[in-house]
């Protein structure tokens, strides 16, 4: 059990609608949606829909993903400029953003494909901070993570999930609000402990396993 | 504000702003001073604050909070926005708000296309200021100069046809002083809104007929340990997020059952323990098996039907042979899982709850599909119980015409209320004055029929037209509607986009979208399965560009048709103000305390038991316009079974293929597909954001696809015996065999900029359910690859 922040996620009350992805969008400022610039915008929060079976068998599942904010982070290690950090404080991932070469190489290690390089970035790694900062770039650095009771933001995506599918925070607390199965799972290694997943209570399709195939491309 | 009974302590929002700053008009008591509008310039509100607010510190501007109440669907959940430098920059949800929130204690959100507000307010795709048409072109124009314009236009117009000529189209206004301003002053009886006529009429039309209203749309989810999503996909395509919460929440708490009967896939079937994959358009044989099962088997609540229902015999001998066996063959359901279904709704009864809405509506066999699944709640005895079909109740709101107080010019004392005249009054709607219409058996109940305008236009009939926000060319007919646009004499639209109406407008108004406008939202469903409710914001920014409030456009109009003593209020928040002086209260106290809602009276459940008369009908016989109607088009006034194609369509031969029009997640309606955001979701969902395409997408099975040499990202021709269209293909076994289908909203005639993608409706041509004239929205068409270039 650690203080590090962590993702919950509960796949059953996931409606698929790219709340989350739209919310990130708006809160980073990334989105100005009125221009071009929205299409070359790659987002840090992803839904990938799954689509499997035949006939009435046929299943459509939703996946939304992003930086796990992996305490093994495989970023930080193929990263050749040494600028990605997992902060011992809060277990958040971030970069010193400025010194980034655009070597992309942080994209082809992560599990969840979660770095993005936007030419309307200037082409340098953005990704999920956890909503630590506000915008691009902007959580390293930052003082510690703080509980929204203590001042600190709910994550966005959280915020305006309409399922209340998503939830962060320190992995001890997120463990506590998990069902007894998604715990053990955890606890046995599911998803090398970089985030909580709830299982599937409705569908034949292994949740879990989708979560791990959204950096494989699907 | 909220109920202050409620322990809301520990839900105050992480980013504690100030409220209500940004906030643009200044609010006075009742009625202001009758507005004036010489020049332009001066219609920009003061940032003056209220008398018993703090001053703005004169500090670089700040993060502000704001309220609003969503109006892309127009279903009122509840935002908080923030807005910084006079910009709109982020939203989230209000916690506890009716429709926005899974009730007491729970986080509001807003979803996607709520979200897309925030971009809606600085989208330079919007009509930025006032067009008039001179010399047969647009031309930009000051408020004065379209004001007078338009005056002029509908002084000659009355002259020319007659006011009772001109079609009163608008919905969806923020104001509640439109319809006022058409009837009673212009004096058009001529009226078409989009829920009975585009929508779900059959749905509306039945329960109304049967004694639960439009109940039957949304049953009491939280209490609900059944729930049928019949045509109805509430996890995306929801009236206000607390559907898909609250069917979460039911299922969570109560270890509901859900059931989903579409023919397509969708998140709430992905949800459903059972998804019934039926085949388009037999709804109504499955809910008379259903019903069979269920009076065979005993499991119908008998004292309800006994003591509360008229028509029971009738229902019996309609079900009577309809077996589960039989429905199987209609169905394509499985007779022993439709014996389950029924048998767990029974069971589960009162607790079960049913959702309908336009997916069992929409087709022209659909009354009877109606009318045979609302009898289901009767027959379980669900009926204002908890879990089961719930007789909502709305808050009370006065009329402003009635309340408002104002001293008229010239005099010394204030008096109350608008002496509003009738100039409609005596005149016929061209429905019931012309003899081209008797062969319609909808004239019986109806006024106008959505289908019927054009026919009406090409008759002289009817003449101009009032569209606001709402495009009537995504809902039928639409290239007879596109026609009749431009054979109009005269057409006024008021809108935030362009599109097929507003470009070939004579007049356009350029509407502020909701964020720079003060609404008010009530209703009756809503999170909280036992209160009322209000829910109101002002406006976060000044409108934006050279747009007005709707209010004041109505208002402008008016006075410059000479009118303006009718319209005492300077702005809409005065407007709210008369209207919520009903319940006691203000916006600036809905405003206060951390929300911008109020719960208000408490009710019971069985309000029924208060009634002298029965409670529900299952045949419609005491409905003589009904009965006439139904006569006419050759149906029983009981439940009965009429197989697709009885009215409408069939496919085969030449289209073999079955389409239809839906919603995605991204989009309500048909006002706000311009906003290039939500295209780009809508995209990203499909995985085809690499194209340059921002269409909609044709939905096609597999087989269907293999068969015509169709991929993923083609652009694809939908052709029907009338009409056809161009779009991308998305492959997917999300639809039946057979079944292909898209979003409503694109191409030709609407907000899309580019008109990029197909307008659903150009297939379309007067198939209609006939007793309510409800656009029937299943074709028959053939789809084949346009070998265009793909990007």
């Amino acid at each position: 059990m650690s203080e590090n922040w962590v993702f919950y996620y509960d796949f059953n009350k996931c409606i698929g609608c790219h709340s989350c992805a739209v919310s990130c969008k708006n809160y980073h400022n990334r989105d100005p949606g009125v221009s071009q610039r929205e299409r070359e915008m790659a987002d840090w929060r992803n839904v990938n829909h799954f689509e499997s079976g035949e006939g009435d068998a046929f299943e459509e599942i939703p996946v939304s993903t992003s930086c796990m904010h992996c305490h093994d982070a495989p970023c930080v290690d193929v990263c050749p400029v040494d600028i990605i950090e997992i902060r011992e404080e809060d277990g958040i991932v971030t970069h010193d953003r400025p010194d980034c070469i655009r070597c992309q190489q942080c994209l082809g290690a992560c599990p969840y494909d979660a770095p993005t390089f936007s030419e309307a970035e200037d082409g340098r790694m953005s990704k999920c901070n956890m909503c630590l900062g506000q915008g691009t770039g902007s959580a390293h650095g930052q003082d510690k993570r703080e509980q929204p009771e203590d001042g600190g933001v709910t994550p966005s995506c959280v915020d305006n999930c309409v399922g209340e599918a998503i939830k962060a925070g320190p992995e001890e607390e997120m463990l506590e609000l998990a069902s007894d199965e998604a715990v053990e799972r955890f606890e046995n290694g599911a998803h090398n402990q970089r985030v909580i997943v709830e299982p599937m209570r409705r569908g034949s399709e292994d949740v879990g396993s989708l979560v791990d195939r959204v950096g494989e491309g699907n | 504000m909220s109920d202050s009974t409620e322990d809301r302590s520990g839900l105050t929002r992480r980013r504690l702003l100030q409220v209500g700053g940004a906030s643009a008009a200044v609010a006075i008591a009742g009625c202001g001073d009758i507005y004036s509008d010489d020049n332009p310039a001066t219609e920009t509100p003061t940032n003056e604050t209220e008398p018993d607010e703090p001053d703005q510190p004169d500090e670089p501007a700040t993060d502000q909070l704001a309220y609003g109440n969503c109006w892309i669907c127009h279903h009122n959940c509840g935002q908080e926005v923030t807005v910084k430098d006079g910009a709109t920059v982020d939203i989230t949800g209000v916690d506890g708000h009716p429709r926005g929130s899974a009730g007491a204690g729970t986080e509001g959100t807003v979803c996607p296309k709520g979200q897309a507000q925030i971009e809606k307010v600085h989208d330079p795709e919007r009509i930025k200021q006032p067009y008039i048409r001179e010399n047969g072109e647009l031309r930009e124009a000051t408020w004065d100069e379209a004001f007078s314009y338009a005056a002029d236009r509908l002084e000659q117009f009355d002259d020319d046809h007659g006011s009772e000529t001109f079609l009163n189209a608008a919905s969806w206004t923020t104001t509640p002083v439109v319809n006022r301003f058409w009837k009673n002053l212009y004096g058009t009886p001529e009226r078409i809104s989009r829920g009975i006529h585009v929508c779900a009429g059959p749905t509306f039309m039945t329960g109304g007929m049967m004694g639960v209203g439009s109940n039957n749309r949304i049953p009491d989810y939280q209490n609900s340990e059944f729930i049928i999503a019949w045509g109805r996909n509430m996890l995306e395509s929801f009236a206000g997020q607390f559907e898909a919460k609250g069917v979460l929440t039911a299922i969570e708490e109560n270890d509901a059952t859900l059931v989903t009967i579409d023919p397509q896939h969708t998140e709430t079937a992905q949800k459903s323990d059972e998804w019934l994959q039926i085949r388009p358009r037999t709804d109504g044989a499955l809910a008379l098996a259903m019903a069979n099962v269920i009076i065979e088997e005993g499991l119908y609540d008998e004292s309800f039907v006994r003591e509360e229902t008229v028509g029971f015999e009738a229902y019996r001998n309609a079900v009577e042979d309809k077996t589960p066996e039989w429905a199987a063959e209609k169905t394509g359901i499985d007779a022993e899982k439709i014996r389950e279904i029924a048998v767990g709704f029974a069971e589960a009864a009162p607790a079960a709850g049913i959702s309908q809405w336009t997916g069992t509506a929409q087709y022209a066999n659909s009354w009877k599909a109606s009318q045979n699944i609302t009898a289901l709640n009767g027959l379980v005895g669900n009926i204002d119980r908890p879990g089961g079909l719930r007789l909502w109740q709305s808050a009370p709101t006065a009329d402003p015409f009635e309340v408002c107080e104002f001293t008229p010019e010239g005099e010394s004392e204030p008096i109350q209320g608008v002496d509003l005249p009738n100039n409609a009054e005596g005149k016929q709607k061209a429905i019931d004055k012309h003899d081209e219409y008797s062969e319609y058996p909808l004239r019986h109940i109806e006024g106008i029929a959505h289908n019927l305008v054009p026919e009406m236009v090409d008759n002289g009939h009817l003449n101009g037209i009032y569209v606001h926000y709402d495009n009537p060319l995504k809902d039928g007919n639409a290239a007879a509607w596109r026609e009749a646009i431009e054979e109009m004499d005269l057409v006024i639209a008021t809108d935030a986009y362009w599109n097929g109406v507003s470009r070939n407008a004579d007049v356009v108004f350029p509407d502020a979208s909701q964020l720079e406008k003060d609404t008010l939202g009530t209703g009756s469903w809503n999170a909280y399965s036992d209160r009322t409710w209000v829910t109101g914001s002002t406006a976060a920014v000044e409108p934006q560009w050279n747009t007005k409030p709707d209010y004041r456009i109505i208002a402008g109009l008016a006075d410059a048709m000479g009118w303006s003593e009718y319209f005492p209020w300077e702005n809409n928040r005065e407007i709210i103000n008369d209207q919520l002086s009903e319940v006691d209260l203000s916006l600036s106290e809905l405003e206060s305390g951390g929300d911008n809602y109020e719960l208000l009276a408490e009710y019971d459940y069985e309000k029924w038991k208060s009634g002298d008369g029965p409670t529900f009908w299952f045949d419609l016989g005491h409905i003589p316009p009904f009965a006439n109607a139904a006569d006419e088009a050759g149906m029983s006034t009981a439940p009965e079974w009429q197989p697709p194609g009885t009215y409408g369509d069939e496919p085969g031969g030449e289209y073999p293929l079955e389409f239809y029009d839906s919603r995605a997640v991204f989009f309500s309606h048909g006002g706000d597909q311009a906003l290039k955001g939500s295209q780009e979701r809508y995209a990203r969902r499909h995985n085809l954001e690499d194209k340059e395409y921002r269409g909609n997408y044709l939905v096609i099975h597999p087989d269907d696809a293999a068969e015509r040499g169709i991929e993923t990202g083609d652009m694809v021709e939908v052709a029907s015996e009338t009409g056809s269209g161009e779009l991308m293909a998305y492959v997917s076994g999300a639809t039946r065999r057979g079944f292909t289908t898209t979003v409503y909203g694109f191409g030709p005639g609407s907000v899309q900029p580019e008109e990029e993608g197909m307008n659903s409706m150009d297939v379309h041509s007067k198939q209609m359910d006939p007793i309510t004239g409800q656009v029937a929205r299943h074709i028959a068409v053939d789809v084949a690859p346009t070998g265009g270039e793909l990007s």
